[in-house]
């Protein structure tokens, strides 16, 4: 048997439900179906593709999420010290400025590196099929 | 193995994305091939047309790009079929193109024809195309009152329409204050309100309830559009101000054509889906003249059915199921209530007492139906 508690929660539950169903109206069924339809197909298509599942599985290592919070920290820094720098002069004295610092000669070896490994990545997806 | 797919309606775009999705690694093998053939590159939810006859829906959601329903490993043209050579395995292209197969699925689908009719594409509306539908809103509008007539002729697409938008009728002058100066009047060609024995039962109470007026066995012979009558091959007539037609259908000219059917409706097992005569060719949905109703949902329980099969016949060569006769159909039944039809071969419909939850349902699944045809519901 239910006692007075349990029979007032199901008269609230009811309540709930049936001043849901007052709120409700066509056209808000019709916006949650259409969600749902498009969150599903792309839910789907998503799963379903190889290429972003193998892009997940890259992403799930810690070393890529590194990578991805220094490449944003890096580019936020970067975004900063080109809005105050002066503007570049120009002619071949700067460059071999630029080229003494040690920051520089780093930044050109770690995209040397990555223009390495990138290119044998992209060898390996192509000799899997894409 | 070559897969040929004619018509991008809703039971071929089903059938092409199951085969798709069940085939992916032959396709990916290079072993089987997917191809559609469609007249259109635009897909059309065909039953949102009654809701725009009613103003409950806007013509352009009814279209989505056919290409963006497809799998990307159908090979997808805008080219229909003119010639079909069966004997030979091969059809003929409107671009003149010859396209080889080894299984055919023919999904061609079903046309209206009120030619057939005299007067009737002058005196009637109708809601069977988008032009036809916007301009029965417009008149629905501009109506003050008077007799609307409802003359149907069968077989036609969505058994239960005609019923449907009698009830929308009702609500919709309800709406607008003019329920009382409008008489609706029904009029069926058998000699009760629906073919469907159950729902004649389920409607004709509902129809007494909403004040709606029916004649039966009133087969449409003849409109005259200027003196405002419509005629029964039965020798009665009935003086209308707005008449809605439910116009005769055919199948595709094309299948006329090609003599694949009579009236366009091609000769199928019904249980295989295979044409009479042809093991290798398929047929669903409208195209069918298979005893069950010419809905989207026939032709999505068939498209499920076939494309299984298929599949199964290329993996291990043996078939493994039969179409049942499954249909499963929303009625609208008025003041936001709706109910539905379920039905197969053996068990008969059984009507459900209408409610809003129905109704909602029927709402959702207007939205729904671009995951249905996209294969995943």
């Amino acid at each position: 048997m239910l006692d007075q508690a349990a029979v007032d929660s199901l008269v609230e539950m009811l309540n709930l439900l049936a001043s849901a169903k007052d709120a409700m109206s066509d056209e808000i069924v019709t916006r949650l179906a259409r969600t749902a339809s498009e969150g599903m197909t792309l839910l789907d298509r998503l799963t379903r593709n190889e290429g972003v599942m193998r892009l997940l599985q890259v992403l799930d290592r810690p070393e890529s999420q590194y990578m991805l919070i220094s490449l944003a920290d890096a580019l936020a820094k970067m975004s900063r010290e080109l809005a105050t720098a002066p503007p570049a002069k120009g002619g071949i004295l700067g460059l071999v400025q630029l080229a003494r610092t040690p920051g520089t000669q780093e930044g050109v070896r770690a995209l040397s590196l990555l223009g390495q490994y990138w290119n044998d990545s992209l060898r390996e997806l192509h000799r899997r099929g894409g | 193995m070559r897969i040929l797919v004619v018509g991008g309606g809703t039971g071929g775009t089903i059938l092409a994305n199951n085969l798709a999705r069940r085939l992916v690694g032959e396709i990916r093998a290079g072993k089987v091939r997917l191809t559609m053939l469609s007249a259109s590159d635009q897909h059309m939810y065909q039953p949102g047309l009654l809701y725009v006859a009613f103003g409950q829906m806007a013509p352009d959601q009814l279209y989505r790009d056919q290409a963006s329903l497809l799998e990307p490993s159908v090979d997808f043209h805008v080219d229909p079929v003119e010639r079909f050579h069966l004997d030979r395995n091969q059809v003929k292209t409107r671009s003149g193109k010859t396209h080889e197969y080894d299984v055919l699925i023919i999904a061609t689908g079903a046309r209206i024809v009120p030619e057939e009719v005299p007067g009737l594409s002058e005196g009637a509306e109708t809601f069977y195309t988008e032009e036809g539908a916007i301009r029965m809103h417009k008149r629905l509008k501009e109506f003050q009152g008077g007799t609307v007539a409802m003359v149907i002729s069968i077989p036609h697409k969505c058994p239960v329409a005609p019923v449907e938008a009698m009830f929308l009728l009702h609500d919709f002058f309800k709406a607008r204050g003019i329920r009382d100066k409008v008489k609706l009047r029904y009029h069926y060609p058998t000699n009760r309100v629906h073919a469907t024995a159950n729902v004649a039962k389920w409607a004709k109470p509902e129809f007494d309830n909403a004040g709606i007026e029916y004649e039966t066995l009133f087969n449409l012979k003849e409109v005259d559009p200027v003196n405002k009558v419509v005629y029964s091959e039965e020798g009665t007539e009935c003086k209308y101000d707005l008449l809605i037609a439910i116009p005769p259908h055919r199948g595709m000219e094309t299948i006329e054509r090609n003599n694949l059917g009579q009236g366009g409706w091609i000769p199928t097992d019904r249980f295989k889906l295979t044409m009479n005569g042809h093991d290798n060719v398929y047929v669903i949905g409208d195209a069918t003249n298979i005893p069950v109703s010419k809905t989207g949902s026939a032709a999505h329980f068939e498209a499920e059915v076939v494309a299984e099969n298929i599949a199964s016949l290329i993996k291990t060569g043996i078939p493994v199921r039969e179409y049942d006769g499954k249909v499963y159909c929303f009625i609208e039944a008025g003041y936001d209530r709706a109910t539905y039809n379920a039905f197969d071969y053996v068990n008969l419909p059984d009507l459900k007492p209408p409610s809003k939850a129905i109704h909602w349902f029927k709402v959702a699944y207007n939205q729904m139906y671009w995951t249905t045809v996209r294969g995943l519901l």
